[in-house]
């Protein structure tokens, strides 16, 4: 059980600052997912948490005490490695019982918690194997199994399961979340997919070039994000994001005029694709012809546009419209997030 | 179909080229002193009057064949070279590999790499003779660890670059998440890395023992009489009665490819195997 706070941390290498300055509060029993684009300086922030690394500037503290210069053994963390960093020449019973190994504890004991992983990990039939006879599902659960075979106060996973194809990828991370409502533990979980870092996490923290551009709950961020970049970032389709000039009339762009101007002058539009309908028809106010058609199945992902301004929309799976149809677009107004042109900031 | 006929033939046309040398050799090993040069009739490629005369020779000094003995038998040298070989071997081994480890994991002073290859990038003769004033100075010539120390520093960057080329491929989180769970720095390498890299080790040293086996440049340059080794001592196969003693030089080559062979075969199943088989993701 542990809360880890990380306080004003930089990082640089070679000058090039990989974290600036960043403060995150992970509270006792919270499954917190850091999720931003590659480069972002997730890893680095979970090898300074492990001690791996030493921060430049900072404090981190774990259950209120301070471990920024504490050895790596010495903070009680558990951690699944992006490349999993099992030990190729133990079986993966071997593995998993290495930390306990280490730290003195009996063979009944280590057999009786193993035994217990083994159930809850499903891999009590590939104990006796060695990581090279295992499938990459396997050695998933075995580096899972590695790190949580230990009382640590917190775990931490960098991409887990980047690795693994979509199927096993959707298993596993209802899997997780399983685990970590069943232990109650700290779980920091870092992740370039944005759909798995919603999925998984209570709480979701957007790292974008060394810095947390907002921190929050999934379902917030996503609703309100309060920077441009966050919008980009988050949500699958991606945003639609059109320069517009704001007056009486509605929300101007290069495909016409949208209703509903909550800001003057000009600003960023971002539209979700859940938020935009296309209708057959090109009579209002705003029209498009459709550039590009993705059949989905459950719904289709509709790109409209014209001279080289496009706007994404969700549709139904059965869409009628044809590739160069003229369509009329309109969205729903909730779902219009306007943003400051120079800064990126949100418009309220 | 054709393609793979020929394919074949250019393959046994370049084996048996390699292998003609050395089937020369094993021939002529067995060849009584009368066959070893066309002096005394035809010479043919497979001994017409089989015998061990040369391996006694060698061993003992005296050979029904040979009217004048020889003043020195071959045991003396296959105890220095032997004795040379592995103890450079060892310090080539133990100090690139830690000199490797160090520079792969801590990314500082790559520059050794370099440095240690100053002494591959000349002619041997251009280092060696200087080298060979330098023992001379402290007292280094002609003793068993003067030359086992010299192939130490020669064959170290073999062994450096080699270490260094696994070390980097291996991941350095299989260390870190051993060191998370609570092992110092060195008991990760000891317990974790080296296991890991143990089949490195042992083709370097193979690689490194072979090379320090087959000098001899260095030991002609380094060493008088008492360790000189088994290529300075063949060479110096002759006698004044029979000129150069063909079929012993044979004899001794033969013999010289035991250590090697056998040293081959005994870390065969390090070799073949891959390094980290399985601890990463693919």
């Amino acid at each position: 059980m542990a809360e880890i706070q990380i306080l004003g941390v930089s990082k640089a290498y070679g000058g090039v600052p990989a974290l600036d300055n960043v403060s995150l509060t992970l509270n006792d029993g919270s499954f917190t997912s850091i999720f931003g684009p590659p480069g972002a300086g997730k890893s680095v922030l979970l090898r300074l948490l492990l001690g791996l690394e030493t921060v430049d500037a900072g404090q981190i503290l774990i259950d209120g005490v301070d471990v920024t210069r504490a050895l790596p053994s010495e903070r009680n963390l558990g951690m699944v490695f992006q490349n999993l960093a099992l030990f190729p020449q133990l079986t993966a019973y071997e593995n998993i019982a290495f930390p306990l190994r280490r730290r003195n504890v009996d063979q009944t004991e280590i057999d009786r918690r193993i035994e217990t992983l083994a159930g809850i990990l499903n891999i009590g039939h590939i104990l006796s194997k060695k990581p090279a006879a295992l499938s990459g599902g396997e050695r998933q659960r075995v580096a899972i199994g590695r790190a949580l075979v230990r009382d640590a106060g917190a775990y931490l996973m960098d991409e887990p399961i980047a690795a693994l194809d979509a199927r096993l990828r959707d298993d596993m991370r209802l899997e997780l979340k399983r685990l970590q409502s069943e232990l109650g533990k700290t779980f920091v979980y870092v992740t370039h997919d944005c759909d798995e870092a919603m999925a998984v996490a209570d709480q979701l923290a957007i790292l974008n070039e060394g810095r947390f551009e907002q921190v929050g709950r999934p379902e917030d961020v996503y609703g309100d994000p309060a920077m441009l970049a966050v919008a980009e970032l988050v949500g699958a389709p991606r945003i639609s994001v059109l320069p517009a000039f704001g007056d009486n009339d509605g929300m101007k762009f290069a495909l016409g005029r949208l209703a509903g101007a909550k800001v003057k002058g000009e600003c960023l539009m971002a539209l979700r694709p859940e938020a935009v309908q296309l209708k057959p028809g090109g009579k209002g106010p705003c029209s498009a012809l459709v550039t590009d058609i993705e059949r989905l199945g459950a719904f289709s992902i509709v790109t409209a546009g014209r001279d080289g301004t496009q706007v994404r929309a969700i549709t139904d799976g059965d869409s009628p419209l044809r590739l160069g149809a003229e369509v009329e677009i309109t969205v729903d107004p909730d779902g219009m997030l306007l943003f400051d042109a120079a800064t990126g900031a949100r418009h309220a | 179909m054709t393609g793979l006929i020929l394919r074949t033939l250019a393959v046994a046309f370049f084996a048996a080229l390699a292998l003609l040398p050395i089937s020369w050799m094993a021939s002529m090993a067995f060849k009584p002193a009368a066959e070893w040069t066309s002096a005394a009739g035809t010479l043919t490629f497979l001994p017409k009057d089989p015998t061990l005369n040369n391996f006694r020779y060698v061993f003992t000094g005296n050979s029904p064949d040979q009217m004048v003995g020889l003043d020195r038998t071959v045991w003396r040298p296959l105890y220095a070279s032997l004795l040379t070989a592995i103890s450079g071997t060892l310090i080539a081994v133990i100090c690139g590999t830690a000199a490797a480890y160090a520079v792969s994991r801590q990314r500082i002073h790559e520059s050794i790499g370099l440095s240690l290859l100053q002494l591959r990038i000349f002619p041997p003769l251009a280092v060696m003779i200087p080298v060979m004033i330098m023992w001379s100075f402290l007292g280094m010539i002609d003793t068993w660890w003067g030359l086992a120390l010299i192939y130490g520093i020669v064959t170290l960057p073999f062994s450096y670059w080699l270490m260094k080329a696994y070390f980097d491929e291996l991941p350095r989180e299989i260390e870190e998440a051993a060191i998370v769970e609570g092992c110092t720095p060195f008991e990760a390498f000891r317990q974790i890395t080296l296991p890991i890299v143990a089949s490195a080790v042992a083709s370097t040293a193979l690689f490194i023992f072979i090379l320090n086996w087959s000098d001899y440049l260095i030991a002609l340059l380094l060493t008088r009489k008492e360790w000189t080794t088994i290529p300075v001592y063949m060479n110096a196969l002759a006698t004044a009665a029979s000129g150069q003693l063909y079929g012993a030089k044979a004899a001794l080559g033969l013999l010289a490819a035991v250590p090697p062979i056998i040293l081959g075969i005994s870390i065969q199943r390090f070799l073949v195997r891959g390094l980290t088989f399985g601890a990463l993701k693919q």
